[in-house]
């Protein structure tokens, strides 16, 4: 590999962690990796690009393209184990560590490695043609911007990583090398997260962020200026430093086997994993590796409390998880035993009031931007002045949460457009290339399977002046699969029973969350509000999440709850948004406590919702999801969950949507 | 060959003007972003800077259009022959302006196999895409905001690395692609990820010319360029040539600019106190000032310089809250240049 020209690591000036852990990485490769996290231009892919130039040489079987170790004869691959039991012996090369980018455009196939039609071709027999698995072997996998790569490279890259071995069954080809290599990643959390399989691969995490001091921030200015203008020049400015930094992690290298760490730093690892309640035992592991690592780093034999304290700051932030919540308490206003839904809602009106009128006995409990409260409460005085005028009320938006991962299940249809919620089928070329099918339909022809298909023949076939013949039989084409936006319709019970306890505060920061969690997916949004005695369209069906959010923060409260009414404005939404893209199914997301008290007809408000529920029900395209705002208490009614039935939707409490870091990762399914 | 409207001819929207002018005379300032409604001659701009672009010195038979003095950017091929001592042919022309449709696929973008080669031949060839041709030229997307999610990941990994990495059909391959992004936009239709966003250079927002009188000459002159373009370019070359002239000047005194330490702290301050991600904003504001002082004929950077580079490099990367809406502080940026004032004169 020619090296490219890159800035020196020893010239990067601050961000001394994310220096360290990277340095740590390749004293101990066993420690598994390191991601970095960061916002953007704090230098991450920087400073992995540059670690290339330090890293030590390995000794490896000369030739072999998964860099084999001639000393570990246990993960030999299979054609050095052919040479060895052939000749005794294996030859012997040095190279230094390789780096092997993954790109994010990368194929499945060419990661794992793949069919050598090349060979095929020429001379009609099957080759294994190693990947960036293959080349990352005993190296460094490096993934810039690790958040943005397909799940199924995903996967592959999981299932290699856990057993350090990637086993290849495709196209006719069964294979398997090793595959040991850390992860270096780079992310920018505002793109999204990882799933928590991946991130616990990492062993190390840091957190960058861009350096406060202006003397630092000039010092960098200046470096890249002259960088800039002189590269070469500059590299050799950097020489000593950088030759001395090797230097000491080749003692670091050697040193490291024999640093030992005493029983109480040992208890004093497994302490602090304890208390960060990581899940499993990898993070201990690879806390006590990390801190032998510093001290091997440091130069001494003996780990110290401090490497232990330092390590862990590496090893534990993105293993630990937040402490269960204390249950909740009862709300103590709520003694009185209300009958009926109608009967509920007035009383729910008149503690609003109270709450209005005495507001100092109610601390708000989310920061409350005061503005909008008090224009609110104006808004309020000016209105009650007139008698009969609704009573409303604008609330603050409350704290968002990570929200869980709500996707639509796959299916067999194939769709266009693009986003990140559901992964699906696609009909348009620019999905992931997943797998051939000889079943033809798209006129995407797979040329690359469709020589491999054909290649194994050739020696036998008519070549009629052209190296190859394929024949109809042979014909490929692409299977795609990418992840597509879904359209989110928010229905938002607007109604007074929703301004009592604050309820709205929280409603809000529910909404916000969902709807950040649909900026990152990527999603389509519209939002239906239902209160007073109508419904309304606030937002059709849009990509600007901002509208959405803007919209929510005027979002008023007050009034009757005329919940059939927004439920069929939300159906007739839902349905025109089918009618002019068959294949996104839109998402209703209901967000109210169920308790209808106005009708559009004679029936009882409740019947009636229940009604166009089943109808949005029997449309099978749209599904939907109830989230109940009701609180938890003796005499609540749990209307929303007999709605969630009747509409046959996913019933979530609030607190069910938040997303408990590692737990995330079981996928939940809308049926 | 279809007539571009020229750039000189263009009315009002100077701010636009310069951030192209000053991407033309200076690549590393890595691109501009135009955020603006419909209608506000974003495209066009763009299109008229093409011919105003200098000449660059290319290998003649690479697809990569790599630089014959620099080793260090150099395809593997180039470097290959140069290391085997052969006389890399030159050409010059000029740089290229590559537009990149909307709709364009992923294989399009960043190249795929040549079909043609693999069947007739039976060997693997790399088929150059978007991003090959893209490298020393300018990628102009229209509408970025609605690319296709996985072409914009294609675009921030080569724009990050200034390098392309094919790994996909059986290919692998590694080649250059260091370009100026250019993009425009309708907010209107949605906004655009911020880590894109961080990768243009320079933002400006643009909106419609509210002068009447402006608006009046605005017409005429489209008129005139619609009846009669030739006669139309023609009268206005003078003003083309005097720009592209001052354009090679700049270009020329580019690397003799200065910039004083005094500037150097005065831009961390401003991106400190403006509250801007991570360090691109400093670089960025740094080389546009100094390119600013270059198109001025100058060679030491000054306040104004600075405070002109703030606008076009902080706008897109103020610290704002998911849904605030994009907006640039001004009265804080004056703030904040008035009290470096007063404190270097206490």
């Amino acid at each position: 590999m020619s090296e490219r020209v890159v800035y020196p690591f020893t010239a990067i000036v601050g961000q001394e962690k994310m220096k360290k852990a990277l340095i740590l990485n390749i004293i101990n490769p066993r420690l598994g990796g390191v991601l970095i996290r960061g916002e953007k231009g704090t230098c991450k892919s920087t400073a992995v690009r540059a670690l290339a130039a330090l890293l030590p040489e390995i000794e490896v079987v000369a030739g072999c393209p998964f860099n084999c170790d001639p000393d570990d004869r246990v993960r030999l691959c299979p054609s050095c184990r052919q040479q060895l039991t052939a000749n005794g012996k294996l030859p012997r090369a040095r190279r230094r560590v390789p780096v092997v980018d993954l790109p994010v455009s990368a194929t499945e196939d060419r990661v794992v490695g793949c069919l050598d039609f090349e060979y095929a071709l020429r001379y009609g027999k099957p080759r294994f043609e190693p990947g960036i698995l293959a080349r990352a072997n005993r190296g460094i996998l490096y993934i810039d911007e690790v958040n943005l790569l397909d799940d199924h490279l995903v996967d592959v890259l999981l299932d290699a990583a856990a057993t350090g071995v990637n086993i290849v069954e495709r196209e006719g080809i069964s294979y398997a090398h090793p595959a040991e290599f850390s992860l270096v990643g780079t992310m920018n959390p505002e793109e999204g997260e990882l799933r928590p399989q991946l991130l616990d691969r990492f062993g190390l995490c840091v957190q960058v962020e861009g350096v406060e001091d202006p003397r630092q921030r000039v010092e960098i200015m200046r470096r890249r200026e002259a960088f800039d203008a002189d590269p070469l020049g500059f590299i050799s400015r950097w020489a000593k430093a950088e030759s001395e930094l090797a230097r000491q992690i080749a003692v670091a290298r050697s040193l490291l086997t024999r640093v030992i760490i005493p029983e109480r730093l040992m208890r004093l690892a497994v302490d602090l994993a304890m208390e960060a309640l990581v899940a499993g035992h990898r993070a201990e592991v690879v806390l006590v590796a990390a801190a032998r690592t510093l001290a091997a780093f440091a130069g001494r034999g003996e780990v110290a409390a401090d490497d232990v304290l330092e390590a862990a700051e590496l090893v534990l932030i993105h293993r630990a998880r937040q402490a269960p919540p204390p249950p909740q308490q009862l709300e103590e206003d709520q003694e009185e035993p209300p009958k009926e839904g109608e009967e509920v809602e007035e009383k729910a009106q008149t503690r609003e009031e109270e709450t209005q009128h005495v507001p100092p006995e109610h601390k708000e409990p989310q920061e409350v931007e005061g503005k909008e409260g008090s224009s609110g409460k104006e808004e309020l005085n000016e209105r009650s002045s007139f008698p009969g005028a609704p009573q409303e009320t604008v609330f603050a938006v409350g704290r968002p949460f990570a929200v869980r991962r709500i996707a639509l299940r796959r299916d067999r249809i194939l769709r266009k457009g693009s986003g990140r919620r559901s992964r699906t089928k696609t009909a348009s070329r620019c999905g992931r290339y997943v797998r051939s099918t000889m079943h033809r339909q798209n006129n995407d022809l797979a040329f690359d399977a469709t020589l491999r298909a054909a290649a194994p023949y050739q020696v036998h076939r008519e070549k009629n002046g052209l190296a190859v013949a394929i024949e109809p039989s042979d014909i490929r084409e692409k299977v795609r699969e990418k992840r597509i936006g879904n359209f989110l319709l928010f229905v938002v019970d607007a109604s007074g029973s929703m301004g009592a306890q604050q309820r709205m505060v929280e409603t809000k920061g529910a909404i916000l969350s969902l709807l950040l969690d649909a900026y990152q997916k990527r999603d389509k949004i519209g939002m239906i509000a239902f209160r007073g005695h109508s419904a309304e369209v606030l937002l059709p069906p849009t990509n600007s999440v901002e509208m959405g959010h803007r919209l929510l923060k005027e979002l008023p409260t007050g009034g009757r709850t005329p919940l059939s009414a927004g439920l069929l404005k939300a159906y007739e939404v839902a349905k025109t948004h089918l009618r002019k893209d068959p294949h996104i199914s839109p998402l209703i997301i209901l967000v109210s406590d169920g308790r209808a008290n106005v009708s559009m007809g004679e029936d009882k408000p409740l019947a009636e919702a229940l009604r166009v529920a089943e109808l949005i029900r029997d449309e099978e395209r749209i599904k939907s999801i109830v989230v109940d705002v009701e609180k938890e208490g003796f005499f609540a009614f749990g209307l929303a969950r007999r709605l969630a039935f009747a509409l046959g939707a996913d019933y979530y409490k609030i607190d069910d949507l938040k997303a408990e870091a590692l737990v995330q990762a079981v996928r939940e399914i809308i049926p | 060959m279809r007539y571009v409207y020229p750039f000189s001819a263009i009315v009002g929207q100077e701010e636009m003007k310069k951030g192209l002018l000053l991407n033309a005379i200076n690549p590393r300032l890595s691109g501009i972003l135009i955020r603006g409604e419909k209608g506000t001659a974003k495209s066009t701009a763009v299109r008229a800077l093409a011919a105003l672009l200098p000449e660059i010195e290319v290998v003649a038979d690479c697809p990569f259009s790599c630089d014959p003095e620099d080793v260090t950017t150099m395809c593997v091929r180039c470097r290959q022959r140069r290391e085997a001592g052969e006389e890399l042919p030159r050409q010059r022309r000029k740089m290229r302006v590559v537009e990149l449709p909307v709709s364009a696929t992923e294989d399009r973008v960043v190249g795929t196999l040549d079909i043609e080669r693999a069947i007739k031949k039976g060997e693997k060839h790399f088929e150059p895409g978007i991003l090959a041709q893209a490298n020393r030229g300018i990628l102009y997307v229209d509408e970025v905001n609605l690319l296709d999610d996985h072409v914009v990941d294609v675009l921030l990994d080569s724009a990050a690395m200034g390098v392309n990495t094919v790994e996909r059909e059986g290919v692998s391959f590694t080649h250059p692609a260091s370009f100026i992004l250019v993009g425009t936009m309708n907010p209107e239709e949605g906004e655009l990820r911020p880590q894109l966003l961080d990768r243009f250079g320079l933002c400006v927002n643009i909106a419609g010319v509210t002068d009447p009188e402006l608006r009046v000459e605005i017409i005429k002159r489209r008129a005139a360029f619609e009846e009669n373009p030739q006669e139309f370019i023609r009268k206005w070359e003078k003003e083309e040539e005097k720009l592209r002239q001052q354009i090679v000047t700049a270009k020329e005194l580019l690397p003799r600019v200065e910039i004083s330490e005094e500037i150097l702290y005065l831009i961390a301050k401003i991106a400190i106190e403006m509250g801007v991600d991570g360090h691109r904003a400093d670089l960025v504001m740094m080389k546009a000032a100094k390119t600013m002082a270059a198109l001025a004929g100058r060679t030491q950077v000054t306040e104004e310089d600075v405070k002109e580079s703030a606008n076009l490099a902080l706008l897109h990367r103020m610290r704002r809250k998911p849904f605030q809406e994009m907006e640039m502080d001004h009265e804080k940026l004056q703030v904040i240049m008035g009290g470096a004032h007063a404190h270097r004169r206490n």
